[in-house]
């Protein structure tokens, strides 16, 4: 953790991005990674920085990429295009360097999705994925996905040429611009997103704060069992007034040795002293 | 005329006193809709002021005041003394504990004074039924445990029951089951209660004296023992559920079973982990076509999550199954229901957090506001194996942002372990703003009287300092320290330990003495790690004179408790680090006396000085320009075969004026030591001829 926190220390200084995306862990990425303005010349630099945080794009990649997919990898692209902030971030992104082995990445069947074993072995395996830095280009990419990735590099408004090579190369990018229009986000089962809130990185302590601060969902907000109606639960039903049993007497006898607490003070005493008993109530009521 | 006149009058006044009218209708709401502007010529022209005359008097309603009021009052104005031991333990100065030991065996020796006397009142009620408090204090009278009603009658069977006697009920109960007489459903349905309750065992007496395993080991564990040891106070034996027991025997003999019998059944071999035949049991009642009641539900829901060689899956789906007949056979779920799932939920791990939040929403949903505990159950659900997984979830955020400034109140058992596991989460996440949200919520209102028995507290107080000392500013935790020790805890070693990692990355070492003093009152005077690491810090780097003086005092004694430490020992054992730590302070406060006394002492004990020691030794000795001293260096570093004794001999050669025979022991000395060295010999040799001694 503290490794970590020294290798973003540099970064602070940046400004950041601000990203309407609802996905905290995109966003904080964003947030983080410096809106770098002045070319290429940090994205080497910060492509070290963000090894491990490619763990997170590349695991979004997976759950959100709406047609089939088959495997992925990025390779280091020297373009030195200059850009408004959406091609930095794009920019940073294409730089990290997230390969798969060749082991096929399988999470193609919308209406079967396995998030949680196909996810833990993705994540697995991109960990170690990102520790070495060698290029592989393994399979030909699908049509679907240059097809999408075309239609996604249409959308960005500057070089064509260049945007299709860069798409050529790494599918993150289109999925990230996917994962952060608007529709995306919502298009995407909730119960993945939900289930995101089990791997998010630990980030630094100050893009934590601000995270908290501005982007946390509240946790009641989300699907729900279904099970039981509000309404057939809060209706008063006459219930059949039974002294309290043992089972009763002794849960509350429990329950009452939940607040015991030492007396903090000899007034604390006395009212305990009053309630059983022991003591004169007060104020005195002589009439009584 | 006259009302014509009023009523322009009238109107006037309205648009003067138009902002006095204002200002009195805010502060005041209770009074009548402003006069002044009714309009009605029949109002009189008072500015300002209540007639009484014409308003109306609201008399307000009497207020009754609860018997512990005055007193509550009264206790909200006292805070606590922070110079002070807290008011449990102010009795006999003498005996005001000072570590958590000792403040542990302080309240448990109270404790059981108490129960002594009891037991002996109730022993011979005989002696103690003088009864002179006026009104009447009843429970200070003899209570007596003994039956009174010695015949065998249905009457004498309900009053064993509620003195709970299990033998002696049973006995009863086959008693007048043979004498032909039918109890009544109520009383079988009663002493099914107390057979399930006590799972066919005596309930533990009244007076059992706890037992004190604590250790000072106990005390210096980290949280798992503290686990361990609330597990083991609680109850001493884990029942398990006998086969064909008297409750099972009992319950076959009803002939018309109703609702009640079936549930109490099935609680009681929950409860006793005979969780097989309780759900067998669950079937018989569902065939029956009896309605089982929602704490039934609850316990078959515990039942359900502790099968056996089950998948996460199909543990799921058997608990959403039987909510779901809950609903069919209309029981209302409580919050014990949903806690009871979280609790079971806890086992799986990864794959049941998204459940876990489902169940959160479906408790919001129904009404049911969660508890301290459902909050727990979330939190070690998704931090208990933080080691395992390398990604920390940041629900925690979530969940202290939605208890903010909440009040609570004891709703479940498992209420007061929430701030533990809150503040251990924040201690492993390093988050002091999260620690101070977690501390803020604790003293809101009263919920500091949920924070459970002394070893919980202790363990969230631990916590939360060492929070501070890791993250904190300096001066606020040396603040905290002085506001929470010794009043609201005593630290373990490894807090102080923290504290004087703490000091040390703040650059503020000057207050070790100070530490130190207040560790040999917290009773870790003879606590290894604690010592070597004052040791070690003090003698890290140079200080100023005074600093260096304070530093020698403190290690002098330190030196004191190692030496009392070998007396009571028949192996003295003295590391190597803390004896080169005070040589070295000791020589740099300038009392080489007993610096040279501590270098003796390595030999003694067996242990090697370190090169650097020798070197400062040495250094000491240039500076009072005593040969013989230097000599003796040497002589030490040789004794131990160190490789620095070469670069020693060397500079006694050339700092120091010595004479020839000197030099020779030293030539002889580095002859014994470097035999390979074969230059070493002919420089010392040929120094020793270039160098006239005088």
């Amino acid at each position: 953790m503290f490794s970590r926190v020294s290798v973003f220390l540099p970064l602070r200084p940046l400004s950041r991005l601000p990203l309407s995306s609802g996905s905290s862990e995109v966003s904080a990425a964003a947030i983080v990674l410096p809106a770098a303005p002045h070319g290429t010349v940090r994205t080497k630099n910060i492509q070290r920085y963000f090894g491990t945080n490619s763990v997170v794009y590349s695991k979004k990649d997976e759950q959100s990429v709406p047609a089939g997919e088959s495997s992925r990898e990025t390779s280091e692209s020297q373009d030195g295009v200059k850009e408004n902030t959406k091609k930095d971030l794009l920019d940073i992104i294409k730089d990290m360097k997230v390969e798969l082995s060749t082991v096929n990445v399988q999470t193609t069947k919308p209406p079967n999705r396995r998030p949680l074993k196909s996810l833990e072995a993705t994540i697995g395996r991109l960990r170690r994925a990102t520790e070495d830095t060698p290029m592989k280009r393994n399979e030909p990419l699908s049509p679907e996905l240059v097809a999408a990735a075309s239609a996604v590099a249409d959308s960005l408004p500057f070089d064509k040429k260049t945007t299709k090579s860069i798409f050529s190369f790494s599918n993150i990018i289109s999925d990230m611009k996917v994962a952060r229009s608007a529709a995306r986000v919502s298009a995407r089962p909730m119960h993945q997103f939900q289930f995101d809130e089990g791997f998010d990185n630990s980030f630094d302590q100050e893009e934590t704060a601000n995270l908290r601060k501005s982007l946390r969902k509240n946790i009641f907000k989300g699907k729900r069992l279904n099970i039981f109606d509000i309404k057939a639960v809060t209706e008063e039903v006459p219930e059949t007034e039974t002294s309290p049993s043992l089972w009763d007497v002794e849960f509350a006898k429990q329950l009452a040795t939940v607040s015991e607490q030492p007396f903090q003070n000899g007034f604390e005493e006395m009212i305990q002293w009053t309630k059983e008993g022991k003591l004169w109530e007060f104020p005195i009521n002589n009439e009584a | 005329m006259a009302g014509a006149m009023s009523l322009c009058w009238l109107r006037v006044r309205s648009g003067l006193c138009l902002p006095l009218t204002v200002r009195r209708a805010s502060s005041c709401e209770r009074a009548p809709s402003c006069r002044f502007y009714s309009g009605s010529t029949t109002l009189p022209k008072v500015n300002g002021t209540d007639k009484t005359g014409i308003e109306e008097i609201v008399i307000p309603r009497k207020k009754t005041w609860d018997k512990v009021a005055v007193l509550q009052a009264l206790a909200s104005t006292v805070n606590r003394d922070t110079t002070a031991a807290p008011y449990a333990f102010q009795d006999d100065p003498y005996l005001i504990p000072t570590s958590s030991m000792e403040s542990r065996l302080f309240l448990l020796a109270k404790k059981s004074g108490e129960n002594a006397a009891k037991f002996v009142i109730n022993s011979h009620p005989k002696y103690f039924q003088k009864d002179i408090a006026e009104p009447h204090i009843p429970c200070l009278m003899p209570e007596s445990f003994e039956p009174q009603i010695e015949d065998v009658s249905e009457a004498a069977l309900k009053e064993r029951i509620k003195l709970k006697k299990v033998k002696a009920s049973v006995d009863m109960f086959d008693q007048l089951s043979q004498a032909g007489t039918t109890v009544s459903l109520e009383t079988t349905n009663s002493l099914l209660d107390l057979l399930c309750y006590c799972g066919d065992q005596e309930p533990p007496a009244d007076y059992q004296f706890q037992q004190t395993e604590q250790s000072e080991e106990l005390e210096e564990a980290t949280e798992e023992n503290s686990k361990k040891s609330r597990t083991k106070a609680g109850h001493q034996f884990r029942v398990t559920w006998r086969a064909n027991n008297n409750a099972e025997r009992i319950f076959a003999l009803i002939p018309e079973k109703n609702a009640h019998s079936y549930c109490t059944m099935i609680r009681g071999m929950v409860k006793h982990r005979a969780h097989v035949q309780a759900l067998n049991l669950y079937t018989e009642l569902l065939n029956s076509r009896l309605r089982a009641d929602v704490y039934t539900f609850n316990a078959l829901i515990e039942a359900k999550a502790s099968m056996r060689n089950e998948k996460f899956e199909v543990k799921w789906n058997n608990i959403l199954e039987l909510l779901k007949e809950m609903v069919a056979q209309k029981v209302k779920p409580n919050l014990q229901t949903f806690n009871t799932i979280l609790k079971c939920l806890r086992r799986f791990s990864v794959p049941a957090r998204l459940p876990a939040l489902q169940t959160l929403r479906e408790m919001k949903a129904v009404g049911i506001e969660p508890s301290l505990a459902t909050y727990h159950h979330i939190i070690q659900l998704f931090y208990q194996h933080e080691g395992l997984s390398k990604a920390s979830s940041l629900i925690i955020y979530d969940i202290m942002n939605e208890l903010v400034g909440k009040k609570f109140s004891p709703r479940d058992p498992d209420d007061g372990i929430f701030f533990q596991s809150a503040m251990k989460v924040c201690s492993s996440l390093r988050d002091l703003e999260l620690a101070y949200q977690v501390h803020g919520l604790l003293n809101t209102g009263d919920n500091r009287k949920l924070l459970g028995p002394d070893y919980q507290r202790n363990f969230y107080y631990s916590k939360f300092f060492s929070v501070l000392c890791l993250m904190e500013q300096i001066d606020v935790t040396l603040k905290w320290y002085k506001d929470l020790i010794p009043s609201v805890f005593f630290p373990h070693s490894q807090t102080l330990i923290d504290l004087l990692r703490a000091l040390d990355v703040a650059n503020r070492l000057e207050v070790i003495p100070q530490i130190w003093k207040d560790s040999k009152e917290y009773g870790h005077t003879f606590r290894s790690e604690l010592r070597e690491e004052i040791l070690m810090l003090m003698a890290r780097d140079k200080h100023p004179p005074e600093l260096q003086v304070a530093f020698a005092d403190c290690a002098a004694d330190i030196k004191c408790t190692y030496e009392s430490q070998d007396d009571r020992h028949t192996a003295p054992d003295w590391p190597a680090n803390p004896l080169s730590c005070i040589a070295v302070l000791f020589l740099r406060a300038g009392r080489t006396q007993e610096a040279w006394k501590m270098l003796g002492l390595f030999r003694k004990h067996n242990k090697i000085p370190r090169g650097e020691l020798l070197n400062e030794f040495m250094d000491s000795a240039a500076m009072s320009s005593s040969p013989s001293l230097a000599i003796e260096v040497v002589k030490l570093a040789s004794a131990f075969s160190l490789p620095v004794c070469e670069g020693l001999t060397q500079r006694v050669m050339t700092d120091f004026a010595i004479n020839q025979e000197q030099k020779e022991a030293l030539g002889n000395l580095t002859a014994l030591t470097s035999d390979s060295d074969s230059d070493s010999d002919i420089d010392s040799s040929s120094s020793s001829d270039t160098d006239e001694g005088e």
